[in-house]
Formats: C-alpha cells, structure tokens, sequence
C-alpha cells in the first residue's frame, strides 16, 4: 500500500514536469528535426551565409515544380528551403523602399512555408497556402526584381472557378494546383523582369 | 483479485493527482490596441460569429468551458490553445504584417468553407460554436471583403 501511494506521488511530479517542460520539449523536437534536414542539404551544396532575393524565388520555383508533380514531400523539402533563404536574407543591397516591402512579405512567406513545410501528406493544404505564398512572392520580385525572366500564369478553374496565379521560370503552362489532371490548363497573364 | 483492486485504486489516486496539476489559464480579459477589433471594422453579427466558435482557441480570452477543469481535459484544451493562438491570435492580429493579415482573412475563409475550423472535436461538445450555413456565407463574406480591401492597398 505505501508502496503504491509512493509510486503515485512520483508519478504525479512527473507529470507535472512534463507539464511545464512541454512546450520546451516539443521545440527542441522541431529544431532537431530542422537540423537533420539542413545536414542533409549541406551534403548537396555549401550552406551559404547570407541569401538574396533569388534564394526565395528558387525555393518557390522548386515548391512550384514539386506541385507541378503532385509531390509533396518535395514541396514540403522546399518549404524549408524557403523559409532559411528568408532567415538569412541579406538585405543590405536593398534600397528603404525595397527593405520596407521585405519587412511586410519576410513573415508571411515564412509563415506560408512553413505550414506547406509540415503538410507533406496534405497536398491541398499545401497548394492553398503556396497561392498565398505566390501572392507574397509576386509583391517582392515586383519591389526587389526577379534578376531573370518569370512569367506570371493564371489558371482560372482551381478553387471552383475562382481562379489562383502562380510564378514559372518557364513560359509553356504546367499548372501547379491541378498537377496532372489538368497539367496544361491556364495561360501567362505578364512577364516580370 | 487483490491485484486488480490495487491497480484500480492505483488509476483512482492517479485521476485525483492529475487534477493538481492545472496548466495556466489563458484570460487576460484586457483587449489590445492589436485586436483586430480596434483595427479593422468587424460587423457586429461576424464579431458574434467569430466570438461564439473561434476565441476560446483563436485570441487571449477563452471562456473555459467545465470539462477544462477537469484533467486531462485541461491539457487538451491548453495544447488546442497553443497551437490554435500559434497559427491565428484576433488579439493580436492588428500586430501582423498587411500580407500576413491578408493570408490570415484567406485561410479564414478556407477553413470555415472546408469545414476544418471550428476543430470538430470542440464541436461535438460546443454545439452552439457549430456554423450554420448563413453564419458561415457571413463570416466568408466578410473575411474576402476585407482581404480584397488589403490587397487594394497594398497595390496602391
Ligand atoms: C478547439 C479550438 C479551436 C477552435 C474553436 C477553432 N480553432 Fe482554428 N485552429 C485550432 C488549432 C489547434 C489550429 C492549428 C492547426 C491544427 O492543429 O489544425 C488552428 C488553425 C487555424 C487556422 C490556420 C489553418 C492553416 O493551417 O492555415 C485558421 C485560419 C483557423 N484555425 C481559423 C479558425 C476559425 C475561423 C475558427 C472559428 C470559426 C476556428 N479556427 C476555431 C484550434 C481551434
Ligand atoms: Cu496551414
């Protein structure tokens, strides 16, 4: 009977630490998931210390193309693509007026692929945020530039009918919301430079 | 048999442990400049919607419902909480950049119309923070109202 109500009252306390340390726990959890990734990228390229604008629009063409493909986990790999080129930009070379725009889309882009970075499994989810996330992009390279050509498509049938844009590196139209069921579906509304 | 009878008052005094453990509260009652209240103007009838189905998760006063007293039910709705205030805080939504407002009023609209939000969980034990169809067309219409009107600005 001691025995018991010791066990419990040791139970208990332990509860309570867990109680307390959860939201540390769970932290720490994402930031070592966060650095198993970025390992695994180094082995491709050298970590760069600093990004610049085409950083982020090469995560975003990257999450484009994984959509293009119906493939998830590959958009949610460029989630965090993104979201480091966003932590690391360099925004010294920007004028104010391009460093006041950053500052308004920096968080949202992040916040966008993010959640497109942890739904790897829900590509829907994750198209509905990449249309949010091309509204962002398309507001930056309209301050900062693109430094090479994009075409900015529309595809007016995603979304029942609503419509959504997105940015391509390419001109032929490969819809990154419908991927293969309608791959062709949509047409170049502008080319930013 | 006696095995058992211990293992039962063994779970007993573990039930009547957890309830000594209460995560903090989350009800400041005080409403910040940042509450999107004070920032945007928010129809009286959308407020109501918005209060009744979204705040207990969505913004620094919840109304903690009696099962929140009661562990583990307290964790349950603290972890909902967290990770609902995490994603979307009307409280503090006048703090958040114009793009991110704009997204925010996007995945508002999205949630209601896929049906996600509110959490059916919360649902099935909140039945009047359930959405009829007219609460949900009138929240929708109101948060792409107001996302239209950002996006105007932005361009300007
Ligand atoms: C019981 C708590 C709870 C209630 C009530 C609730 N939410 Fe949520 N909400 C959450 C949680 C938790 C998340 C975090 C994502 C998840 O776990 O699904 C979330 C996420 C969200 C998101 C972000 C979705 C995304 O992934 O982009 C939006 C938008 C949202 N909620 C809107 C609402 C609206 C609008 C209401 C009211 C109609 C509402 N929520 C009611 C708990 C709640
Ligand atoms: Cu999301």
């Amino acid at each position: 009977m001691k025995n018991i109500i010791i066990g419990i009252a040791v139970f208990a306390t332990t509860l309570s630490a867990c109680n307390n340390s959860s939201d540390k726990s769970n932290e720490a959890k994402n930031k070592n998931s966060d650095s198993v990734i970025t390992s695994s990228k180094t082995n491709q390229e050298p970590t760069k210390v600093t990004t610049s604008v085409k950083d982020i629009i090469d995560g975003y063409l990257q999450m484009k193309n994984a959509l293009v493909n119906d493939n998830g986990s590959d958009a949610a790999n460029a989630g965090k693509t993104i979201m480091t080129a966003v932590d690391k930009m360099d925004t010294s070379s920007l004028s104010d007026q391009q460093k006041k725009s950053f500052a308004d889309v920096a968080d949202d882009i992040k916040e966008n692929a993010q959640h497109c970075s942890v739904n790897g499994n829900k590509i829907e989810h994750q198209r509905e945020h990449f249309e949010m996330l091309t509204q962002d992009m398309y507001d930056l390279v309209k301050s900062a530039g693109a430094g090479q050509t994009l075409y900015y498509d529309h595809c007016p049938m995603y979304n029942n009918g609503k419509g959504a844009n997105w940015i391509s590196e390419i001109k032929e139209i490969k819809n990154p919301y419908l991927g293969k069921k309608m791959l062709t579906c949509g047409s170049v509304k502008e080319a930013l430079k | 048999m006696k095995l058992i009878k211990k293992i039962l008052l063994a779970i007993l005094i573990v039930l009547v442990a957890i309830q000594f453990i209460q995560p903090g509260k989350n009800n400041s009652n005080e409403i910040l400049p940042t509450d999107i209240s004070k920032q945007f103007s928010i129809p009286e009838s959308v407020q109501a919607v918005l209060k009744t189905s979204c705040y207990d998760c969505h913004s620094n006063n919840t109304r903690y419902p009696w099962y929140s007293f009661i562990q583990p039910g307290a964790w349950w709705m603290a972890s909902h909480i967290k990770n609902g205030k995490a994603d979307l805080n009307f409280s503090e939504f006048g703090s958040y950049s114009t793009h991110k407002q704009q997204s925010k009023l996007k995945s508002i609209a999205n949630t209601i119309n896929d049906g996600s939000m509110p959490l059916s969980a919360y649902t099935i034990i909140h039945n009047t923070a359930k959405l009829s169809k007219e609460n949900k067309a009138l929240v929708i219409d109101w948060a792409t109202k107001m996302k239209d009107s950002l996006s105007q600005k932005i361009k300007l």
